[in-house]
């Protein structure tokens, strides 16, 4: 709730990434008005007007240690919580990797995105591939495969509104999945430094309805197919 | 008091505009330079302090080229008309840096830093061309490019001297392709086309390399 206010989400993940997040975000919210109120509550109930001159403790007796035992125990406890929950999510997000027979080709290389897009025979390394520098087209609620390379350096590609990233690294293939649940436009960017024109690394990802992503594999068949129903489209 | 008459007063008058002018297009020039440099130091990391291009980057030498070929570069990079093929590496890394140059004036001030800035003849990295056969070779380009490289702006051709061998053969490599000069928004490009496949094969392009290479000393 409090991430999508800002940024959409659009991956069927997205929300359950956004829990974790604020899973976290409540508990940290909790402990820290906890401690300040109590810290401000002693500031004020001993301040010196009031009170004998401080004395240096140990800590060493039980009734000091509880105030560290006690909240510490209480803050393993939400840890609990917060690890089930984010191991559960990395699971399906990392290390399972649903069947589809959708996957497009992601290149990163300084400073820009290469997209290979399955063309209509669904396959890529095909003579229908469509290759399209910094923009990435994808039907709304199909699963997709990416298969991530990078040319030269590091990069990481980054998609907000699917709350994916992942590093892209010279000389691996690295597979990953997402799929789309909010068709619109939205950014793309590398989230690692990797050179002077990393600011400038953006794309955009275009997740369009089964007629549109149609419509637009037509007027981008490289084979020329279709190019007569594009153009008439255009009129 | 002296009185002076009507004519002399209005020379005096133009003298005092003119000189004003002067002091004033001065400013605005050095002004300008001092923008263009601010804006180089960006270039500098791929292009070399002095522009004298660093093949590590895939950065061409670009010191001392003509200031309307520049610009009109960068005006292609920036508007997309190159740099947006997904085979052009060293265009890929120009495009995302064009578009620092947030206005003209911008444009214009980085163009006239890097033409002012003294042409650079590098070493030939290219081995096995004849630039005998590369000057018979030469016969086609001459008729835009000019007897002696020197370029001709009415055709929209750079002129070739002072450019580094391996650049000069990746964007040969490029119009013959396709990945230059194929884009429908880089039109001049698109003249290139034609002229770089009438060089059959790679032989025939270090061949008129070497040539050009000649040209710049």
């Amino acid at each position: 709730m409090l991430i999508e206010a800002l940024v959409p989400a659009a991956s069927s993940y997205a929300k359950d990434i956004d829990f974790v997040w604020e899973l976290v975000f409540w508990f940290v919210a909790f402990w820290f008005i906890l401690s300040e109120g109590i810290f401000f509550y002693f500031i004020m109930k001993f301040r010196k007007k009031n009170s004998p001159k401080a004395e240096y403790i140990s800590g060493e007796e039980k009734h000091q240690k509880k105030w560290i035992t006690y909240p510490h125990i209480a803050v393993l406890i939400c840890d609990v919580f917060i690890v089930v929950a984010a191991v559960k999510v990395w699971y399906d997000v990392k290390q399972d990797m649903p069947p589809t027979d959708r996957t497009v080709r992601v290149m990163s290389s300084q400073w820009a995105w290469t997209f290979t897009h399955p063309g209509p025979d669904g396959k890529l390394d095909t003579a229908d591939d469509i290759i399209k520098n910094d923009e990435l087209h994808v039907e709304v609620d199909q699963l997709y495969h990416y298969e991530l390379h990078s040319r030269d350096v590091l990069h990481d590609f980054s998609v907000p509104v699917f709350r994916l990233k992942q590093d892209a690294i010279p000389g691996r293939t690295i597979m990953g999945w997402f799929t789309p649940t909010l068709t619109g436009e939205f950014d793309i960017q590398c989230a690692e430094i990797c050179g002077i024109g990393h600011g400038l690394m953006g794309a955009r990802i275009f997740i369009e309805s089964k007629e549109q992503h149609e419509s637009w594999m037509a007027k981008n068949n490289p084979r020329g197919e279709n190019l007569l129903l594009a153009s008439n489209e255009g009129r | 008091m002296k009185r002076i008459g009507l004519w002399q007063y209005v020379l005096r008058v133009l003298c005092g505009t003119g000189l004003a002018l002067l002091v004033f297009s001065n400013t605005a020039n050095a002004e300008e330079n001092e923008r263009g440099k601010q804006l180089f130091e960006m270039c500098s990391q791929c292009h070399g302090l002095q522009g004298e291009g660093m093949a590590l980057s895939l950065a061409p030498s670009i010191a001392g080229l003509e200031l309307w070929s520049l610009e009109a570069q960068l005006r292609k990079f920036r508007d997309g008309a190159r740099g947006v093929h997904h085979e052009d590496i060293a265009g890929m890394r120009m495009r995302p840096m064009s578009m620092w140059l947030k206005t003209d004036e911008d444009l214009v001030a980085v163009a006239n830093y890097v033409a002012s800035l003294p042409a650079v003849t590098s070493e030939a990295t290219i081995e096995g061309g004849d630039a005998t056969k590369g000057k018979a070779l030469y016969g086609l380009c001459q008729s835009c490019h000019g007897a002696n490289g020197e370029g001709l702006q009415p055709l929209n051709a750079p002129k070739l001297t002072n450019h580094t061998d391996w650049y000069l053969k990746t964007q040969i490599y490029n119009f013959k392709t396709g990945i230059r000069g194929s884009n429908p928004k880089d039109t001049t490009g698109a003249l290139m086309r034609p002229m770089a496949m009438a060089l059959a094969n790679d032989q025939a392009i270090n061949d008129v390399i070497s040539y050009i290479m000649t040209l710049s000393k």
